[in-house]
Protein backbone atom coordinates (compact mmCIF):
# COMPACT_ATOMS: atom_id res chain seq x y z
CA UNK A 1 0.00 0.00 0.00
CA UNK A 2 3.05 2.09 0.89
CA UNK A 3 4.12 1.42 -2.83
CA UNK A 4 0.97 3.12 -4.38
CA UNK A 5 0.41 6.08 -2.24
CA UNK A 6 4.24 7.54 -3.16
CA UNK A 7 4.01 10.56 -5.63
CA UNK A 8 6.34 9.91 -8.27
CA UNK A 9 7.38 12.28 -11.99
CA UNK A 10 5.14 10.03 -13.33
CA UNK A 11 2.02 9.86 -11.46
CA UNK A 12 2.08 13.86 -11.55
CA UNK A 13 2.44 13.71 -15.43
CA UNK A 14 -0.01 11.44 -16.19
CA UNK A 15 -2.17 14.37 -13.47
CA UNK A 16 -1.28 16.69 -15.41
CA UNK A 17 -2.09 15.46 -18.72
CA UNK A 18 -5.68 14.11 -17.43
CA UNK A 19 -6.12 17.41 -16.43
CA UNK A 20 -5.38 19.05 -19.28
CA UNK A 21 -7.23 17.34 -20.96
CA UNK A 22 -10.23 18.24 -18.67
CA UNK A 23 -9.73 21.62 -19.24
CA UNK A 24 -9.93 21.06 -22.85
CA UNK A 25 -12.60 19.64 -22.77
CA UNK A 26 -14.62 21.46 -20.74
CA UNK A 27 -13.56 24.99 -21.37
CA UNK A 28 -15.39 25.66 -24.22
CA UNK A 29 -18.84 24.42 -22.79
CA UNK A 30 -18.37 26.82 -19.77
CA UNK A 31 -17.53 29.11 -22.43
CA UNK A 32 -20.84 28.46 -24.45
CA UNK A 33 -22.57 28.70 -20.96
CA UNK A 34 -21.25 32.52 -19.87
CA UNK A 35 -20.85 34.00 -23.00
CA UNK A 36 -24.70 33.48 -23.37
CA UNK A 37 -25.47 36.02 -20.48
CA UNK A 38 -22.58 38.36 -21.87
CA UNK A 39 -22.91 41.26 -24.04
CA UNK A 40 -20.82 41.03 -27.35
CA UNK A 41 -18.26 43.37 -26.42
CA UNK A 42 -17.41 41.50 -23.01
CA UNK A 43 -17.33 38.26 -25.00
CA UNK A 44 -14.65 39.66 -27.01
CA UNK A 45 -12.92 41.84 -24.24
CA UNK A 46 -9.40 40.91 -23.22
CA UNK A 47 -8.73 39.39 -20.86
CA UNK A 48 -11.83 37.22 -20.98
CA UNK A 49 -13.35 37.69 -17.86
CA UNK A 50 -15.42 34.20 -17.02
CA UNK A 51 -17.97 35.27 -14.66
CA UNK A 52 -20.18 37.52 -16.13
CA UNK A 53 -21.73 40.51 -14.93
CA UNK A 54 -24.70 40.10 -14.18
CA UNK A 55 -27.38 38.00 -16.26
CA UNK A 56 -27.91 39.64 -19.59
CA UNK A 57 -30.87 37.70 -20.51
CA UNK A 58 -31.55 39.59 -23.86
CA UNK A 59 -29.67 37.29 -25.22
CA UNK A 60 -31.90 34.49 -25.34
CA UNK A 61 -34.83 36.76 -26.06
CA UNK A 62 -33.09 37.83 -29.38
CA UNK A 63 -31.97 34.04 -30.05
CA UNK A 64 -36.04 33.21 -29.72
CA UNK A 65 -37.53 36.41 -31.83
CA UNK A 66 -34.33 35.93 -34.61
CA UNK A 67 -33.36 39.22 -36.20
CA UNK A 68 -36.23 39.87 -38.40
CA UNK A 69 -38.43 39.24 -35.10
CA UNK A 70 -40.42 36.38 -36.85
CA UNK A 71 -40.05 33.94 -33.76
CA UNK A 72 -39.14 31.52 -36.51
CA UNK A 73 -36.29 29.64 -34.00
CA UNK A 74 -39.91 28.02 -32.00
CA UNK A 75 -40.55 26.84 -35.03
CA UNK A 76 -37.36 25.43 -36.27
CA UNK A 77 -36.85 23.84 -33.12
CA UNK A 78 -40.07 22.33 -33.30
CA UNK A 79 -39.60 20.74 -36.49
CA UNK A 80 -36.20 19.20 -35.11
CA UNK A 81 -38.12 17.47 -32.11
CA UNK A 82 -40.90 16.42 -34.36
CA UNK A 83 -38.26 14.78 -37.15
CA UNK A 84 -36.34 13.22 -34.45
CA UNK A 85 -38.75 11.85 -32.34
CA UNK A 86 -40.76 10.27 -35.72
CA UNK A 87 -37.36 9.05 -36.61
CA UNK A 88 -36.38 7.44 -33.36
CA UNK A 89 -39.93 5.31 -33.27
CA UNK A 90 -39.97 4.25 -37.05
CA UNK A 91 -36.50 3.07 -36.21
CA UNK A 92 -37.13 1.61 -33.24
CA UNK A 93 -41.22 -0.07 -34.64
CA UNK A 94 -39.07 -1.50 -38.47
CA UNK A 95 -35.86 -2.44 -37.24
CA UNK A 96 -37.44 -4.51 -33.96
CA UNK A 97 -39.82 -6.19 -36.82
CA UNK A 98 -37.37 -6.98 -39.26
CA UNK A 99 -34.97 -8.26 -36.21
CA UNK A 100 -37.52 -10.43 -35.08
CA UNK A 101 -38.41 -11.92 -38.73
CA UNK A 102 -34.15 -12.34 -39.08
CA UNK A 103 -33.66 -14.04 -35.74
CA UNK A 104 -36.59 -16.15 -35.15
CA UNK A 105 -38.13 -17.33 -38.81
CA UNK A 106 -36.70 -19.59 -40.92
CA UNK A 107 -37.73 -18.78 -44.78
CA UNK A 108 -36.15 -18.78 -48.08
CA UNK A 109 -33.29 -15.80 -49.05
CA UNK A 110 -33.10 -14.88 -45.18
CA UNK A 111 -29.38 -14.89 -45.35
CA UNK A 112 -29.44 -13.06 -48.50
CA UNK A 113 -31.95 -10.28 -46.81
CA UNK A 114 -30.09 -9.89 -43.66
CA UNK A 115 -26.19 -9.93 -46.46
CA UNK A 116 -28.45 -7.06 -48.35
CA UNK A 117 -29.48 -5.11 -45.10
CA UNK A 118 -25.94 -5.30 -43.99
CA UNK A 119 -24.36 -4.01 -47.44
CA UNK A 120 -26.49 -1.06 -46.93
CA UNK A 121 -23.75 0.11 -43.88
CA UNK A 122 -21.43 0.79 -46.49
CA UNK A 123 -23.05 2.79 -48.51
CA UNK A 124 -22.71 6.67 -46.56
CA UNK A 125 -25.39 9.24 -47.04
CA UNK A 126 -23.08 11.82 -48.10
CA UNK A 127 -22.57 9.75 -51.25
CA UNK A 128 -26.08 9.49 -52.22
CA UNK A 129 -27.58 12.55 -50.98
CA UNK A 130 -27.56 14.00 -54.61
CA UNK A 131 -30.18 11.27 -56.07
CA UNK A 132 -31.58 11.26 -52.83
CA UNK A 133 -32.21 14.74 -53.53
CA UNK A 134 -33.38 14.01 -57.24
CA UNK A 135 -36.27 11.44 -55.66
CA UNK A 136 -37.32 14.34 -53.04
CA UNK A 137 -37.76 16.17 -56.23
CA UNK A 138 -39.57 13.85 -58.20
CA UNK A 139 -41.51 13.22 -55.65
CA UNK A 140 -42.11 16.79 -55.08
CA UNK A 141 -41.59 16.48 -51.46
CA UNK A 142 -39.38 19.10 -50.68
CA UNK A 143 -40.35 21.65 -47.40
CA UNK A 144 -42.14 18.42 -45.69
CA UNK A 145 -41.89 16.80 -43.06
CA UNK A 146 -42.38 13.55 -45.07
CA UNK A 147 -38.85 14.25 -47.38
CA UNK A 148 -37.06 15.43 -44.06
CA UNK A 149 -37.56 11.78 -42.59
CA UNK A 150 -37.87 9.46 -45.43
CA UNK A 151 -34.76 8.34 -46.14
CA UNK A 152 -33.68 7.96 -42.15
CA UNK A 153 -37.02 5.55 -41.33
CA UNK A 154 -35.29 2.96 -40.02
CA UNK A 155 -31.10 1.83 -39.91
CA UNK A 156 -29.17 -0.86 -40.96
CA UNK A 157 -27.14 -0.82 -37.68
CA UNK A 158 -30.65 -0.82 -35.86
CA UNK A 159 -32.05 -4.15 -37.83
CA UNK A 160 -28.60 -5.48 -36.63
CA UNK A 161 -28.65 -4.68 -33.23
CA UNK A 162 -32.63 -6.21 -32.50
CA UNK A 163 -31.47 -9.15 -34.80
CA UNK A 164 -28.42 -9.98 -32.66
CA UNK A 165 -30.41 -9.26 -28.77
CA UNK A 166 -33.47 -11.51 -30.18
CA UNK A 167 -31.27 -14.54 -31.10
CA UNK A 168 -31.07 -15.65 -27.55
CA UNK A 169 -34.69 -14.28 -27.04
CA UNK A 170 -36.13 -18.06 -25.82
CA UNK A 171 -38.15 -19.50 -28.67
CA UNK A 172 -40.36 -21.44 -26.23
CA UNK A 173 -42.07 -18.73 -24.94
CA UNK A 174 -43.45 -17.98 -28.63
CA UNK A 175 -44.23 -21.44 -29.03
CA UNK A 176 -46.53 -20.91 -26.29
CA UNK A 177 -48.13 -17.81 -26.72
CA UNK A 178 -49.22 -19.79 -30.30
CA UNK A 179 -50.45 -22.73 -28.27
CA UNK A 180 -52.52 -19.99 -26.55
CA UNK A 181 -53.84 -19.16 -30.12
CA UNK A 182 -51.86 -16.05 -30.28
CA UNK A 183 -51.68 -14.36 -33.73
CA UNK A 184 -47.92 -13.77 -35.03
CA UNK A 185 -48.30 -9.91 -35.35
CA UNK A 186 -49.50 -10.13 -31.18
CA UNK A 187 -46.76 -11.80 -30.18
CA UNK A 188 -44.76 -9.46 -31.96
CA UNK A 189 -46.86 -6.55 -30.32
CA UNK A 190 -47.26 -8.07 -26.49
CA UNK A 191 -44.43 -10.52 -26.15
CA UNK A 192 -41.58 -9.66 -28.03
CA UNK A 193 -41.58 -5.78 -28.63
CA UNK A 194 -41.84 -5.09 -25.12
CA UNK A 195 -38.62 -7.36 -24.10
CA UNK A 196 -36.55 -5.45 -26.30
CA UNK A 197 -36.23 -2.40 -23.85
CA UNK A 198 -32.29 -2.05 -23.48
CA UNK A 199 -31.87 -2.02 -27.40
CA UNK A 200 -34.69 0.26 -27.46
CA UNK A 201 -33.68 2.85 -25.56
CA UNK A 202 -30.08 2.71 -27.03
CA UNK A 203 -31.54 3.11 -30.48
CA UNK A 204 -34.17 5.48 -29.89
CA UNK A 205 -31.49 8.37 -28.26
CA UNK A 206 -29.04 6.75 -31.62
CA UNK A 207 -31.43 8.26 -34.17
CA UNK A 208 -33.16 11.10 -32.38
CA UNK A 209 -29.53 12.27 -32.17
CA UNK A 210 -28.33 11.86 -35.69
CA UNK A 211 -31.38 13.61 -36.69
CA UNK A 212 -31.02 16.56 -33.83
CA UNK A 213 -28.02 16.72 -35.81
CA UNK A 214 -28.18 16.66 -39.05
CA UNK A 215 -27.49 19.92 -41.11
CA UNK A 216 -27.02 18.14 -44.80
CA UNK A 217 -29.85 16.82 -45.36
CA UNK A 218 -32.24 19.49 -44.27
CA UNK A 219 -30.46 22.29 -46.53
CA UNK A 220 -31.47 20.06 -49.22
CA UNK A 221 -34.73 19.59 -48.50
CA UNK A 222 -35.52 22.75 -46.60
CA UNK A 223 -35.63 26.19 -48.43
CA UNK A 224 -38.27 27.53 -46.67
CA UNK A 225 -37.55 29.26 -43.12
CA UNK A 226 -40.82 27.50 -41.83
CA UNK A 227 -39.43 24.17 -42.41
CA UNK A 228 -35.80 24.33 -41.57
CA UNK A 229 -34.32 22.80 -38.68
CA UNK A 230 -32.31 23.69 -35.85
CA UNK A 231 -29.13 23.26 -37.40
CA UNK A 232 -29.61 25.46 -39.76
CA UNK A 233 -31.09 28.23 -37.73
CA UNK A 234 -27.82 28.48 -35.99
CA UNK A 235 -25.61 28.65 -39.10
CA UNK A 236 -27.64 30.94 -40.78
CA UNK A 237 -26.89 33.22 -37.43
CA UNK A 238 -23.50 32.46 -38.48
CA UNK A 239 -24.41 33.67 -41.92
CA UNK A 240 -25.89 36.94 -40.85
CA UNK A 241 -22.94 38.65 -39.99
CA UNK A 242 -24.45 41.54 -38.09
CA UNK A 243 -25.78 38.83 -35.46
CA UNK A 244 -24.14 39.40 -32.03
CA UNK A 245 -22.41 36.68 -30.44
CA UNK A 246 -24.30 36.72 -27.28
CA UNK A 247 -27.40 35.49 -28.57
CA UNK A 248 -25.44 32.95 -30.65
CA UNK A 249 -24.55 31.20 -27.98
CA UNK A 250 -28.23 31.55 -26.05
CA UNK A 251 -29.57 29.99 -29.22
CA UNK A 252 -26.60 27.50 -29.13
CA UNK A 253 -27.43 26.68 -25.86
CA UNK A 254 -31.02 26.31 -26.06
CA UNK A 255 -30.39 23.76 -28.85
CA UNK A 256 -28.27 21.64 -26.84
CA UNK A 257 -30.82 21.52 -23.83
CA UNK A 258 -32.86 18.47 -24.99
CA UNK A 259 -29.56 16.21 -25.85
CA UNK A 260 -27.97 17.22 -22.73
CA UNK A 261 -31.30 15.96 -20.88
CA UNK A 262 -31.13 12.57 -22.45
CA UNK A 263 -27.49 12.32 -21.70
CA UNK A 264 -27.88 13.36 -17.83
CA UNK A 265 -30.71 10.99 -17.64
CA UNK A 266 -29.36 7.97 -19.40
CA UNK A 267 -25.68 7.98 -19.27
CA UNK A 268 -25.12 4.70 -19.51
CA UNK A 269 -26.90 4.05 -22.65
CA UNK A 270 -24.67 6.93 -24.56
CA UNK A 271 -21.49 5.79 -23.21
CA UNK A 272 -21.95 1.72 -23.90
CA UNK A 273 -24.13 2.23 -26.85
CA UNK A 274 -22.45 5.09 -29.01
CA UNK A 275 -19.64 2.26 -30.04
CA UNK A 276 -20.20 1.19 -33.28
CA UNK A 277 -23.22 3.08 -34.07
CA UNK A 278 -21.57 6.70 -35.26
CA UNK A 279 -19.48 5.43 -37.76
CA UNK A 280 -21.86 3.39 -39.48
CA UNK A 281 -24.52 6.05 -40.02
CA UNK A 282 -23.82 9.84 -38.46
CA UNK B 1 -50.59 -36.51 -41.82
CA UNK B 2 -48.58 -35.34 -38.99
CA UNK B 3 -45.64 -34.67 -41.41
CA UNK B 4 -48.11 -32.82 -43.81
CA UNK B 5 -49.28 -30.98 -41.23
CA UNK B 6 -46.03 -29.76 -39.75
CA UNK B 7 -45.12 -28.31 -43.32
CA UNK B 8 -47.54 -26.64 -43.75
CA UNK B 9 -46.97 -24.62 -40.35
CA UNK B 10 -43.58 -23.93 -41.58
CA UNK B 11 -44.69 -22.81 -44.88
CA UNK B 12 -46.64 -20.40 -42.50
CA UNK B 13 -44.24 -19.66 -40.63
CA UNK B 14 -42.46 -18.29 -43.48
CA UNK B 15 -44.20 -16.04 -44.84
CA UNK B 16 -44.71 -14.72 -41.59
CA UNK B 17 -40.89 -14.26 -41.21
CA UNK B 18 -40.78 -12.79 -44.98
CA UNK B 19 -43.70 -10.48 -44.11
CA UNK B 20 -42.19 -9.22 -41.23
CA UNK B 21 -38.76 -8.29 -43.12
CA UNK B 22 -40.54 -7.10 -46.32
CA UNK B 23 -41.15 -3.23 -45.04
CA UNK B 24 -37.11 -2.57 -44.41
CA UNK B 25 -36.27 -4.63 -47.11
CA UNK B 26 -38.40 -2.06 -49.74
CA UNK B 27 -37.03 0.72 -47.71
CA UNK B 28 -33.32 -0.21 -48.10
CA UNK B 29 -33.88 -0.60 -51.98
CA UNK B 30 -35.67 2.80 -52.86
CA UNK B 31 -33.34 4.37 -50.24
CA UNK B 32 -30.03 2.75 -50.36
CA UNK B 33 -29.37 0.56 -53.14
CA UNK B 34 -31.53 2.52 -55.95
CA UNK B 35 -29.66 5.80 -55.23
CA UNK B 36 -25.95 4.29 -54.96
CA UNK B 37 -26.85 2.41 -58.64
CA UNK B 38 -28.26 5.87 -59.75
CA UNK B 39 -25.61 7.91 -58.76
CA UNK B 40 -23.07 5.76 -60.94
CA UNK B 41 -25.84 6.20 -63.71
CA UNK B 42 -26.27 9.97 -63.27
CA UNK B 43 -22.33 10.06 -63.08
CA UNK B 44 -21.94 9.09 -67.16
CA UNK B 45 -24.48 12.27 -68.03
CA UNK B 46 -24.19 15.97 -68.44
CA UNK B 47 -27.39 16.50 -66.10
CA UNK B 48 -28.75 19.65 -64.64
CA UNK B 49 -31.23 20.02 -62.28
CA UNK B 50 -33.40 22.48 -63.92
CA UNK B 51 -33.06 21.81 -67.20
CA UNK B 52 -35.61 20.54 -69.67
CA UNK B 53 -33.61 18.41 -71.82
CA UNK B 54 -32.95 15.24 -72.08
CA UNK B 55 -29.48 15.18 -70.27
CA UNK B 56 -26.30 14.13 -72.76
CA UNK B 57 -24.24 11.29 -72.34
CA UNK B 58 -20.63 11.82 -71.25
CA UNK B 59 -19.32 8.93 -70.95
CA UNK B 60 -16.44 9.23 -68.13
CA UNK B 61 -16.21 12.89 -69.17
CA UNK B 62 -17.22 13.57 -65.51
CA UNK B 63 -14.64 11.87 -63.65
CA UNK B 64 -11.66 12.81 -66.87
CA UNK B 65 -13.12 16.85 -65.81
CA UNK B 66 -12.81 15.81 -62.01
CA UNK B 67 -9.22 14.57 -62.55
CA UNK B 68 -7.98 16.91 -65.05
CA UNK B 69 -4.43 18.12 -63.60
CA UNK B 70 -5.24 21.23 -65.82
CA UNK B 71 -7.42 21.89 -62.91
CA UNK B 72 -4.85 21.41 -60.12
CA UNK B 73 -4.72 25.81 -59.97
CA UNK B 74 -7.98 26.09 -59.34
CA UNK B 75 -8.51 26.29 -55.89
CA UNK B 76 -12.03 24.88 -55.81
CA UNK B 77 -11.08 22.46 -58.39
CA UNK B 78 -11.92 17.87 -57.28
CA UNK B 79 -8.19 18.05 -56.77
CA UNK B 80 -7.84 20.62 -54.56
CA UNK B 81 -10.95 18.98 -52.63
CA UNK B 82 -9.16 15.79 -52.50
CA UNK B 83 -6.32 17.06 -51.18
CA UNK B 84 -7.86 19.09 -48.30
CA UNK B 85 -10.16 16.33 -47.74
CA UNK B 86 -6.94 14.14 -47.14
CA UNK B 87 -4.98 17.03 -45.36
CA UNK B 88 -8.16 17.23 -42.85
CA UNK B 89 -8.14 13.32 -42.13
CA UNK B 90 -4.92 13.07 -41.45
CA UNK B 91 -4.32 15.80 -39.33
CA UNK B 92 -7.56 14.57 -37.12
CA UNK B 93 -7.20 11.01 -36.91
CA UNK B 94 -3.39 10.96 -36.25
CA UNK B 95 -4.01 13.12 -33.36
CA UNK B 96 -6.94 11.64 -32.57
CA UNK B 97 -6.08 7.81 -32.26
CA UNK B 98 -2.60 8.59 -30.14
CA UNK B 99 -3.71 11.01 -28.12
CA UNK B 100 -7.01 9.07 -27.01
CA UNK B 101 -4.72 5.81 -26.18
CA UNK B 102 -2.63 7.68 -24.67
CA UNK B 103 -5.72 9.43 -22.08
CA UNK B 104 -7.04 5.53 -21.91
CA UNK B 105 -4.32 4.51 -20.64
CA UNK B 106 -3.62 7.03 -17.79
CA UNK B 107 -7.42 6.54 -17.28
CA UNK B 108 -7.35 2.65 -17.04
CA UNK B 109 -4.58 2.72 -14.48
CA UNK B 110 -6.28 4.83 -12.05
CA UNK B 111 -7.23 3.25 -8.90
CA UNK B 112 -10.41 5.59 -8.03
CA UNK B 113 -13.28 4.28 -9.74
CA UNK B 114 -15.24 7.64 -8.77
CA UNK B 115 -12.35 9.65 -10.46
CA UNK B 116 -12.44 7.05 -13.77
CA UNK B 117 -16.14 7.63 -14.30
CA UNK B 118 -16.11 11.18 -13.78
CA UNK B 119 -13.13 11.44 -16.66
CA UNK B 120 -14.88 9.67 -18.97
CA UNK B 121 -18.22 11.75 -18.81
CA UNK B 122 -16.16 15.16 -18.32
CA UNK B 123 -14.53 14.14 -21.43
CA UNK B 124 -17.27 12.35 -23.49
CA UNK B 125 -19.69 15.85 -22.75
CA UNK B 126 -18.24 17.35 -26.09
CA UNK B 127 -19.77 14.90 -28.02
CA UNK B 128 -23.14 15.11 -27.27
CA UNK B 129 -23.88 18.84 -28.89
CA UNK B 130 -24.52 19.24 -32.53
CA UNK B 131 -21.60 19.88 -34.63
CA UNK B 132 -23.11 22.99 -35.60
CA UNK B 133 -23.16 24.08 -32.19
CA UNK B 134 -19.59 23.06 -31.50
CA UNK B 135 -18.13 24.86 -34.19
CA UNK B 136 -20.65 27.99 -33.68
CA UNK B 137 -18.65 27.97 -29.82
CA UNK B 138 -14.73 27.38 -31.71
CA UNK B 139 -15.74 30.17 -34.03
CA UNK B 140 -16.36 32.37 -31.72
CA UNK B 141 -12.90 31.35 -29.68
CA UNK B 142 -11.12 31.84 -32.67
CA UNK B 143 -12.00 35.37 -33.23
CA UNK B 144 -9.19 37.55 -33.25
CA UNK B 145 -10.41 39.08 -29.66
CA UNK B 146 -11.12 35.90 -29.01
CA UNK B 147 -9.65 33.31 -26.60
CA UNK B 148 -7.79 31.32 -29.10
CA UNK B 149 -5.71 34.17 -29.18
CA UNK B 150 -5.55 34.70 -25.81
CA UNK B 151 -4.65 31.11 -24.59
CA UNK B 152 -2.12 30.81 -27.21
CA UNK B 153 -0.37 33.66 -26.26
CA UNK B 154 -0.27 32.55 -22.57
CA UNK B 155 1.03 29.37 -23.66
CA UNK B 156 3.63 30.41 -25.40
CA UNK B 157 3.95 34.08 -23.92
CA UNK B 158 3.52 35.86 -27.43
CA UNK B 159 1.53 38.56 -26.26
CA UNK B 160 -0.40 40.65 -28.80
CA UNK B 161 -0.11 38.14 -31.71
CA UNK B 162 -2.65 37.42 -33.97
CA UNK B 163 -2.79 34.03 -34.71
CA UNK B 164 -4.88 34.68 -37.64
CA UNK B 165 -7.36 31.18 -37.18
CA UNK B 166 -10.15 31.62 -39.47
CA UNK B 167 -7.98 33.70 -42.25
CA UNK B 168 -5.27 32.22 -43.01
CA UNK B 169 -5.43 29.15 -45.20
CA UNK B 170 -3.54 26.64 -43.29
CA UNK B 171 -4.29 27.98 -39.95
CA UNK B 172 -8.39 27.36 -41.15
CA UNK B 173 -7.54 23.90 -41.96
CA UNK B 174 -5.96 23.54 -38.26
CA UNK B 175 -9.33 25.57 -37.10
CA UNK B 176 -11.41 22.72 -37.98
CA UNK B 177 -9.17 20.30 -37.17
CA UNK B 178 -9.32 21.51 -33.47
CA UNK B 179 -13.32 21.43 -33.57
CA UNK B 180 -13.32 17.72 -34.86
CA UNK B 181 -10.78 16.65 -32.26
CA UNK B 182 -12.43 18.15 -29.32
CA UNK B 183 -15.67 16.92 -30.14
CA UNK B 184 -14.65 13.06 -30.84
CA UNK B 185 -11.66 12.94 -28.41
CA UNK B 186 -14.17 11.69 -25.37
CA UNK B 187 -15.89 9.14 -27.95
CA UNK B 188 -12.57 7.75 -29.19
CA UNK B 189 -11.33 7.49 -25.29
CA UNK B 190 -14.15 5.59 -24.13
CA UNK B 191 -13.47 2.75 -27.05
CA UNK B 192 -10.59 2.45 -26.35
CA UNK B 193 -11.10 2.15 -22.54
CA UNK B 194 -13.32 -0.55 -23.65
CA UNK B 195 -11.04 -2.30 -25.58
CA UNK B 196 -8.28 -2.06 -22.65
CA UNK B 197 -10.55 -3.26 -20.20
CA UNK B 198 -11.12 -6.87 -22.21
CA UNK B 199 -7.38 -7.53 -21.83
CA UNK B 200 -7.33 -9.54 -18.58
CA UNK B 201 -5.43 -8.52 -15.48
CA UNK B 202 -3.67 -11.49 -15.23
CA UNK B 203 -0.98 -10.66 -18.15
CA UNK B 204 0.03 -8.14 -16.10
CA UNK B 205 0.28 -9.44 -12.98
CA UNK B 206 2.62 -12.22 -14.60
CA UNK B 207 4.86 -9.93 -15.95
CA UNK B 208 4.81 -7.69 -13.23
CA UNK B 209 6.35 -10.74 -11.34
CA UNK B 210 8.56 -11.49 -14.21
CA UNK B 211 9.95 -7.58 -12.95
CA UNK B 212 8.95 -5.64 -16.44
CA UNK B 213 8.55 -2.17 -16.49
CA UNK B 214 5.08 -0.22 -16.86
CA UNK B 215 6.86 1.06 -19.54
CA UNK B 216 7.55 -2.25 -20.88
CA UNK B 217 4.20 -4.10 -20.70
CA UNK B 218 2.19 -1.11 -22.54
CA UNK B 219 4.48 -1.65 -25.52
CA UNK B 220 5.15 -5.57 -25.26
CA UNK B 221 1.95 -6.47 -23.75
CA UNK B 222 -1.11 -4.20 -24.65
CA UNK B 223 -0.26 -2.49 -27.93
CA UNK B 224 -0.35 -5.90 -29.66
CA UNK B 225 -3.36 -6.98 -27.72
CA UNK B 226 -5.30 -3.97 -28.41
CA UNK B 227 -4.53 -4.03 -32.47
CA UNK B 228 -7.82 -4.45 -33.54
CA UNK B 229 -9.15 -1.88 -31.47
CA UNK B 230 -6.64 0.57 -32.96
CA UNK B 231 -7.39 -0.46 -36.20
CA UNK B 232 -11.01 -0.36 -35.82
CA UNK B 233 -11.08 2.79 -34.35
CA UNK B 234 -8.92 4.44 -36.71
CA UNK B 235 -10.53 3.47 -39.51
CA UNK B 236 -13.58 4.63 -37.97
CA UNK B 237 -11.96 7.88 -36.92
CA UNK B 238 -10.75 8.21 -40.82
CA UNK B 239 -14.55 7.07 -42.18
CA UNK B 240 -15.81 9.84 -40.16
CA UNK B 241 -13.01 12.54 -41.30
CA UNK B 242 -14.08 11.80 -44.94
CA UNK B 243 -17.94 12.67 -44.16
CA UNK B 244 -17.49 15.78 -42.44
CA UNK B 245 -18.94 18.64 -43.48
CA UNK B 246 -20.90 20.72 -40.66
CA UNK B 247 -17.43 22.13 -39.43
CA UNK B 248 -16.47 22.90 -42.73
CA UNK B 249 -20.08 24.24 -43.65
CA UNK B 250 -19.85 26.82 -40.64
CA UNK B 251 -17.05 28.49 -40.76
CA UNK B 252 -17.88 29.11 -44.64
CA UNK B 253 -20.98 30.44 -43.34
CA UNK B 254 -19.32 33.08 -40.95
CA UNK B 255 -16.78 34.32 -43.80
CA UNK B 256 -14.03 32.13 -43.95
CA UNK B 257 -12.59 31.30 -47.25
CA UNK B 258 -13.56 28.48 -48.99
CA UNK B 259 -10.75 26.92 -50.89
CA UNK B 260 -9.00 25.38 -47.53
CA UNK B 261 -11.86 23.49 -46.52
CA UNK B 262 -13.55 22.83 -49.51
CA UNK B 263 -13.78 18.64 -48.97
CA UNK B 264 -15.19 16.38 -50.75
CA UNK B 265 -18.98 16.61 -49.30
CA UNK B 266 -18.78 20.23 -49.34
CA UNK B 267 -17.64 20.69 -52.84
CA UNK B 268 -20.67 17.86 -53.64
CA UNK B 269 -23.33 19.98 -51.84
CA UNK B 270 -22.28 23.41 -53.86
CA UNK B 271 -21.67 21.92 -57.45
CA UNK B 272 -24.86 19.29 -57.13
CA UNK B 273 -27.51 21.70 -54.89
CA UNK B 274 -26.45 24.90 -55.61
CA UNK B 275 -24.72 25.02 -58.77
CA UNK B 276 -27.53 22.56 -59.94
CA UNK B 277 -24.38 20.02 -61.80
CA UNK B 278 -26.03 16.74 -60.59
CA UNK B 279 -24.05 14.61 -62.85
CA UNK B 280 -20.53 16.09 -62.08
CA UNK B 281 -21.92 15.65 -57.92
CA UNK B 282 -23.21 12.42 -59.05
CA UNK B 283 -19.41 11.59 -60.41
CA UNK B 284 -17.79 13.02 -57.10
CA UNK B 285 -20.21 11.07 -54.45
CA UNK B 286 -19.08 7.70 -56.53
CA UNK B 287 -15.48 8.52 -55.64
CA UNK B 288 -16.08 9.56 -52.48
CA UNK B 289 -17.79 5.93 -52.36
CA UNK B 290 -15.12 4.14 -53.59
CA UNK B 291 -12.59 5.51 -50.93
CA UNK B 292 -14.54 4.63 -48.33
CA UNK B 293 -15.50 1.26 -49.52
CA UNK B 294 -11.78 0.70 -49.91
CA UNK B 295 -11.03 1.82 -46.28
CA UNK B 296 -14.09 -0.37 -45.11
CA UNK B 297 -13.00 -3.57 -47.05
CA UNK B 298 -9.94 -3.16 -45.11
CA UNK B 299 -10.91 -3.08 -41.93
CA UNK B 300 -12.91 -6.04 -42.29
CA UNK B 301 -10.21 -8.04 -43.89
CA UNK B 302 -7.47 -6.78 -41.30
CA UNK B 303 -10.06 -7.80 -38.29
CA UNK B 304 -11.11 -10.63 -39.52
CA UNK B 305 -7.57 -12.12 -39.99
CA UNK B 306 -6.70 -11.17 -36.50
CA UNK B 307 -8.73 -12.57 -33.92
CA UNK B 308 -6.77 -12.29 -31.27
CA UNK B 309 -7.02 -15.08 -28.12
CA UNK B 310 -5.57 -14.30 -24.63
Amino acid sequence: MLIQKKITLPKVLIAIVLIGMLAFTLMPLLFMITASMMTSSQIVRMPFKWIPEGFNYTNFIKAVRGNDGTYIFLRNISNSLIVSCSVAVTTVLLAALTGYGLAKFRFRGRNTVFMMIMATMMIPFEAIMIPLYMVVMMLRIQNTYIGLILPFLVSAFGVFQMKQYLTTFPTEFLDAARVDGMGEFGIFARIVFPNCKPVIATLAILSFRSQWDNLLWPLLVSQKDQMKTIPQYISNFALERSTDEGAMMAAALIASIPMFLLFMSLTKYFIGGSAVYESRKG
Amino acid sequence: MGSKKSYGIEKKQARWGFAFVVPSLVFFSVFSFYPIINAFYTSFFDKRALSKLAPKFLGLGNYARLFNPATASNELSFLNSLKSTMVFTLGTFIPLLVISLIIAVFISNLTSNKVKKFLQIAYYCPAILSSVVAAAIWMIIFDPRGLGNQWMNTLFNTPGVDHRWLVDPVMEQVSTMVIYFWKYIGYFTILFITGLASIPPTIYEASTIDGATKWQSFWRITLPLLKPTVVLVSVMAMLQCLKTFSTQYMLYSNGAPRAPINVITFNIYVTGIQQQYLGRASAMSVVLFVLMLVLTLFQFKTTKSENVEY
